[in-house]
């Protein structure tokens, strides 16, 4: 097994995980240190090698999760980009699709966009949508706007013409003028970025992507500067938005891969543990400080998107309404988030609802209980008053709480308008926090057409254990699994993931009138830059494997649906059976299909170069748990049971089962297991947790 | 039965869930791109009398349609429904809006009576009539606009009734659409069956019907707090449509009073014109939601949609106007109506609570329809809407390319068009100087230039504001018209078109169609010679129209104001001033020249 260390920052804190050589594995929980991540990273680092005893060139791969890219677009501190557009559409990065994502309200703010329109400019040429020149872009014509771009003092650059995604020729001469008259001038072309139809998702795309250039670029190069400084030899590697790894060399070309890196590491990671645990359905729950995660695992499998919204913050509710952040068109963990954690605020409305969320005191001043300034009941608050989670536990017993200022804040500001003890109304703080975060899980399950009932909820997180229980409960999931390292499982997860690159060219051809020999020279050409990629990463062939996937619909519709490419070369009946496969899913999604008279359309193909894990990977080994001593605490569950006496526990001693009412405590999260509920170890040492 | 805050919280959750779930289950089985992309859809769950209890967040121009249609299916049915009955109706003189909007609804039922109803309404592609889409404005009775379905059983317990479905087969021309929409429309009421079922067996059937009453009690509380908390008052407002695209010369007048007291507000469209003859003939549904539209923007967000807040808030209009027209008026473009009762409402407001109300936006989407036979006569028809221009707010600009407030509709994508259609856009971007100056100025309007490819085809534009412009508020000046154009760009100019128009274009035709800018507020004087330095780098106003309006000076590079030049020149322009700011603008002050 080799020794590897996954590193995942977040707001608060940054996450390591090292697993030995000999399968041992540690963990840390430190705070992060911002702007300059590198620095916690470090001494992390150093630390959990000094308790291993291991010298840092002992390290073969260092893995990483970073929130750079999507807090640089969040901030907006992203470089100073410009960008080159067909003429007459110089606006379409501000236009939109015009789409915003509340009703009813007029102080609503478009974000604004990255590019000002001063640094927007046009050159006069035009391609057709089938990939003929009908206005040949002269170098005479396009040089000036480059130029007058850098004159602007641009730190990078998009170019996303009309149609580029069918012929990239005048993006291709607009680069290399660039790399002409700027040779240093980081530049992103929209067909290599995105070669698909849709010149908004193109554009919108390419620029997230060229005004990341600079700012991943420097991080990385810092991070690598660090950590040979502290004496690693070994790669870094980066988790994508889609779960997969990627290089560092990949990740500085193409930076809009990696935004959504954070939440991945952890769905991946359960995607992993389930296939050895032989778990293949499973909902994730992910609850920290702010907010709830939800994914789904179905067959083993993560659920994916073509496209989200980066930069956007929480917007509770609906997925319907979009448009509250910048539009990256890539492939992602299909994730939804509510704002709905820890740190929720817990406050009555004009009408006189209880209501929870989404405005958070976050981590500082954080909660009541905190006592560094908190003005607003939370959810902490709730939890601790309750019983559910120790006052002298947290991170380690590094954060002391205070039960008194929680009672205080939930007697005078919730309680007493309400008319309710201060323990009814955490209670409902608890019932109402977990509809909110039940709607997250919906959104990826039943929103999709699937029944959350056939599946095991998947739970971490720092606040994750905490709710999961009542969750699945109110969720009707008859069984819910908690991993080791339940708290730091984004960091773990990075261990157990592999190397994944997704390639796709839009490719409009109905397939009854299509060549095959054409479109499967198209894929053979994404299937070699994976290849290639791979190689570059060091792959070894054996373990290299190329998935085609196409998107298809029926001729006329506006939305595709994805559907595996039978394997072999593309003949004619391959295309049948294609056809066949997509009509399949449009029946399995949309519960109809058409007639064989209706022409079925590709759109879109399709290619993901993986590298298969190494047989010897193994499965790390859990965490040794500090010892727990015994005890028990009253905790309060709901009206119909009131107080009872709860045995606090290490994750050691539910071997051989117990019942409900328990609380495991440990280092990174703490798992509640209600009355009525059955827990009992798992594989892997997890917590497996069974509702009657 | 009285429901506990925490259990009324959880059961409001729930039923919203329900009527989003359904929303999504619409939007994941429907056939259609009109659905998906515009969201011109709504669902809803409502108690046992057809009062809304959720609606699902989709479009705002249907709050209030649902329980409109309900009362008629009520009205009809009442204690003959059944489980296992569906409805099914469009007809606008009988509880429906326009006739592509199809209605669905499901009685639900526990112990044998009717507790609740699950309720969809979506606009279908094509309903038959006279024009492909069925949504042409110059229709002039509802019988050449398609086919109409007074509510009728789908489903009779449960049996499907294939006479209805085969009639209705036999009078649309995209069948396998029309038919696979509906079907997205039964799955949406069958999700929300299943999870109000679940929801009965849980609560009981009398705490369900007791917690429904609880959640519309809770948003009338909610309402009348906010409502409370504004000035009491009466205010009205005057705003005209261009014309109606028959009597071209005949502007149609649109009027509102609003009367604010205490918790309560009342909406009375009085001195509204009579209905028209072209199909911009609004029902009073419609009317309502136009109303709460506005409404509802001025008050604190987070109010759930449903009966509660329309207790509070009543919508009146006389019979055989344009708010509330009678047989046989044409309704189907009705759609730039409510936009412009919208603008109308807004108007009033502004005077009612100045500090919350914008300008005059873009006067909402216009449609554009093009289409034709390929030379294999097999048929192609586009249609686009568009809008994109907020008017200026007492805090901010106006937005520039956004959804109108009513209608939160997207765009279609230049490429995919030229890829499905026999056109070509060549442009599509912001038009310098039209928008409304202002100390925030209204939103910019694009352009969006089409270039025909086929050998012949039909275009039907449905456009306003092109003579009445978005109004600017205390001393904010209008934003400039909307504009049609044929072949701008031809060696004889091309020629400009009315804002409705139907006619007969060939190959190589441009049209171009340009959305009017919105209304600014403000004086334009007062804005930040910073912000106007800004535009006129950005391109968005040029530097006369800094001078002229803003009375903002440039330095030589042309990129920062002048702020001497600009101070000497705004006390210029403010000592030519004979008379205080008006609060409404239709045109610039007197002297200044419209720039085009």
């Amino acid at each position: 097994m080799r020794t590897g260390i996954g590193i995942d920052i977040g707001g608060t804190f940054t996450d390591l995980v090292l697993r030995t050589g000999a399968g041992r594995v540690l963990i840390r929980k430190v705070p992060s240190s911002v702007p300059n991540y590198g620095r916690a990273i470090l001494s992390g680092l150093a630390e959990l090698l000094a308790e291993a005893a291991l010298p840092a060139a002992a390290l073969a791969e260092v893995r990483h999760g970073t929130t750079v890219a999507s807090n640089a677009i969040l901030e907006r501190k992203v470089a100073r980009t410009g960008l080159i557009a067909t003429e007459g559409f110089r606006d379409i990065l501000e236009i939109r699709n015009l789409r915003m994502p509340r009703l009813y309200d007029l102080t609503w703010e478009k974000p604004p966009p990255l590019i000002e329109r001063c640094l927007r400019l046009t050159v006069p040429e035009r391609i057709a949508v089938d990939g003929t020149v009908r206005t040949p872009l002269a170098r005479a014509a396009a040089e000036p706007a480059v130029r007058a771009l850098l004159a602007e003092g641009i730190e990078a650059l998009a170019v996303s013409l009309i149609n580029a995604f069918a012929n990239p020729a005048h993006e291709r001469l607009i680069q290399e003028i660039v790399a002409a008259m700027a040779p240093d001038l980081p530049c992103s072309i929209s067909y290599d970025v995105l070669p698909e139809i849709k010149e908004y998702e193109r554009t919108a795309t390419t620029v997230v992507n060229a005004c990341l250039l600079p700012v991943v670029a420097r991080y990385i190069a810092d991070l690598e500067t660090g950590l040979a400084g502290a004496g690693v030899a070994a790669p870094l590697l980066l988790i994508q938005s889609n779960g997969g790894l990627t290089t560092a060399a990949a990740a500085r070309r193409k930076p809009v891969t990696i935004i959504e890196s954070g939440p991945a590491a952890g769905v991946a990671g359960a995607q992993r543990f389930g296939r050895a645990s032989g778990l293949a359905d499973l909902v994730t729950f992910d609850m920290g400080g702010t907010t709830a995660k939800a994914s789904l695992i179905e067959d083993g499998e993560v659920l994916r998107a073509e496209e989200f919204q980066v930069g956007a913050g929480i917007v509770a509710g609906s997925r319907l309404l979009t448009g509250a952040g910048y539009l990256v068109r890539m492939p992602a963990i299909d994730i939804a988030e509510v704002g709905a954690g820890g740190g929720s605020v817990v406050w009555i409305d004009p009408g006189g609802a209880l209501r929870v969320g989404p405005h958070s005191m976050g981590a500082d001043p954080g909660p009541l209980c905190y006592a560094r300034g908190g003005t607003e009941p939370t959810v902490t608050d709730a939890a601790l008053l309750l019983g559910y989670i120790n006052p002298h536990a947290l991170a380690g017993g590094a954060v002391r709480l205070d039960p008194t200022a929680a009672m205080a804040g939930f007697t005078r500001r919730i309680g007493g308008p309400l008319g309710l003890a201060p323990e009814a109304a955490a209670y409902g703080t608890m019932q109402i926090a977990a509809a909110t975060m039940i709607r997250a899980i919906r959104a990826v399950s039943v929103e999709r057409g699937r029944d959350a009932r056939t599946f095991v909820l998947f739970a971490f997180g720092g606040n994750g254990p905490v709710f999961a229980a009542a969750v699945a409960a109110e969720l009707g999931m008859r069984r819910t699994v908690v991993p080791p390292a339940a708290g730091l499982f984004s960091s773990f997860g990075l261990l157990l993931t592999d190397l994944q690159h997704d390639y796709a060219r839009t490719f409009r051809r109905v397939l009854a009138q299509a060549e095959p020999a054409e479109i499967e020279t198209a894929w053979e050409e994404l299937a070699a830059a994976g290849r290639a990629q791979l190689e570059e990463d060091g792959v070894p062939e054996a373990r290299r494997r190329i998935v085609r996937t196409a998107s298809l619909h029926y001729q006329g519709q506006t939305h595709e649906l994805t559907v595996p490419v039978p394997p072999g070369p593309l003949d004619r009946p391959a295309l049948a059976v294609l056809a066949e496969a997509f009509g399949a899913e449009h029946t399995r999604v949309y519960g109809h299909r058409a007639g064989p008279e209706e022409p079925v359309e590709l759109v879109t193909i399709r290619a993901s170069a993986h590298a298969l894990p190494e047989d010897d990977i193994g499965w790390p080994a859990p965490p040794a748990s500090a010892t727990v001593h015994e005890s028990v605490r009253r905790a309060y569950f709901g009206p119909d049971r009131g107080w009872l006496d709860t045995a606090i526990i290490g994750r050691a001693a539910l071997t051989g089962g117990r019942a409900g009412p328990c609380i495991v405590e440990e280092y990174d999260a703490t798992c509640v297991v209600p009355p009525g509920a059955r827990a009992a170890l798992g594989p892997f040492s997890s917590i497996v947790i069974d509702l009657p | 039965m009285s429901v506990d805050p925490i259990a009324l919280e959880l059961f409001r959750h729930a039923v919203f869930a329900i009527a989003d779930e359904m929303a999504l289950t619409l939007v994941r089985t429907t056939y259609s791109g009109v659905l998906k992309d515009n969201m011109d859809f709504s669902t809803a769950l409502a108690d046992s009398e057809g009062r809304l209890v959720a609606q699902g967040l989709t479009l705002p121009g249907h709050l209030g349609s649902i329980p409109t249609a309900l009362e008629t299916v009520v009205r009809r049915f009442g204690e003959s429904l059944a489980a296992g009955d569906v409805i099914i109706m469009n007809d606008p003189f009988d509880g429906g809006m326009h006739l592509p909007d199809i209605f669905i609804f499901k009685p639900l039922f526990a112990e044998g009576r009717r507790v609740a109803f699950a309720a969809t309404v979506c606009h279908h592609t094509d309903v038959g009539g006279r024009v492909a889409g069925s949504n042409a404005s110059d229709s002039t009775e509802i019988y050449q606009e398609g086919l109409r379905i007074p509510p009728l059983k789908l489903y009779d317990r449960g049996l499907r009734n294939d006479t209805l479905l085969a009639l209705i087969d036999k009078n649309v021309r995209l069948p396998v659409r029309v038919q696979g929409d509906l079907r997205a429309q039964l799955a949406a009421c069958h999700i929300a069956e299943r999870q109000f079922a679940a929801l009965i067996a849980r609560h009981g059937p009398a705490w369900v019907v007791a917690a429904m009453a609880g959640v519309i009690d809770y948003a009338e509380q909610l309402t009348r707090a906010a409502l409370r908390a504004l000035p009491d008052g009466e205010v009205s407002f005057e705003d005209w449509i261009d014309d109606d695209g028959i009597d071209r010369d005949r502007p149609i007048r649109l009027f509102v009073t609003l009367r604010k007291r205490g918790d309560g507000l009342t909406a009375d469209w009085s001195g509204s014109a009579p209905q028209v003859k072209g199909a911009i003939n609004s029902t009073l549904s419609w009317t309502k939601a136009a109303t709460y539209t506005a409404v509802r923007s001025v008050l604190p967000p987070g109010i759930p949609n449903n009966e509660g807040v329309f207790r509070a808030i009543q919508v009146s209009a006389p019979f055989g106007t344009i708010a509330n027209a009678v047989l046989p008026a044409a309704c189907a473009a009705r759609g730039l109506t409510g936009f412009r009762m919208v603008d109308c409402c807004f108007g009033a407001l502004a005077q009612l609570v100045p500090d919350r109300v914008f300008a005059a936006s873009d006067g909402g989407n216009t449609g554009v329809s093009i289409g034709g036979y390929h030379p294999d006569r097999s048929p192609f028809i586009y249609v686009d809407f568009t809008c994109g221009t907020w008017g200026g707010r007492p805090w901010a600009d106006g937005l520039d390319g956004n959804a109108n407030i009513f209608a939160n509709m997207a765009s279609q994508s230049v490429e995919v068009t030229e890829a499905e259609h026999p056109l070509e856009i060549l442009a599509y971007e912001f038009v310098p100087d039209r928008s409304g100056p202002g100390k925030f100025r209204g939103g910019t309007p694009y352009r969006r230039d089409y270039r025909f490819l086929a050998e012949e085809g039909v275009l039907q534009v449905r456009a306003d504001r092109q003579r009445i412009r978005p109004y600017g508020l205390y001393g904010g000046w209008p934003g400039q018209p909307s504009a049609n154009h044929l072949n701008p760009n031809g060696a004889d100019g091309g020629r400009c078109l009315p804002s409705k128009v139907t006619m007969t274009i060939r190959r190589g035709d441009v049209f171009r169609h340009e959305v009017a800018g919105a209304g600014g507020w403000g004086d334009p004087l007062e804005r930040a010679p910073a912000q106007v330095a800004r535009d006129v780098r950005n391109g968005m106003i040029s530097a006369a129209l800094a001078r002229r309006a803003h009375g903002v000076v440039l330095d030589a590079a042309g990129t920062a104001a002048d702020e001497a030049a600009t101070a000497t020149l705004r006390a210029q322009l403010r000592s030519r001033r004979r008379e205080p700011l008006p609060t409404v603008s239709w045109h610039e002050p007197e002297g200044e020249h419209t720039q085009s």
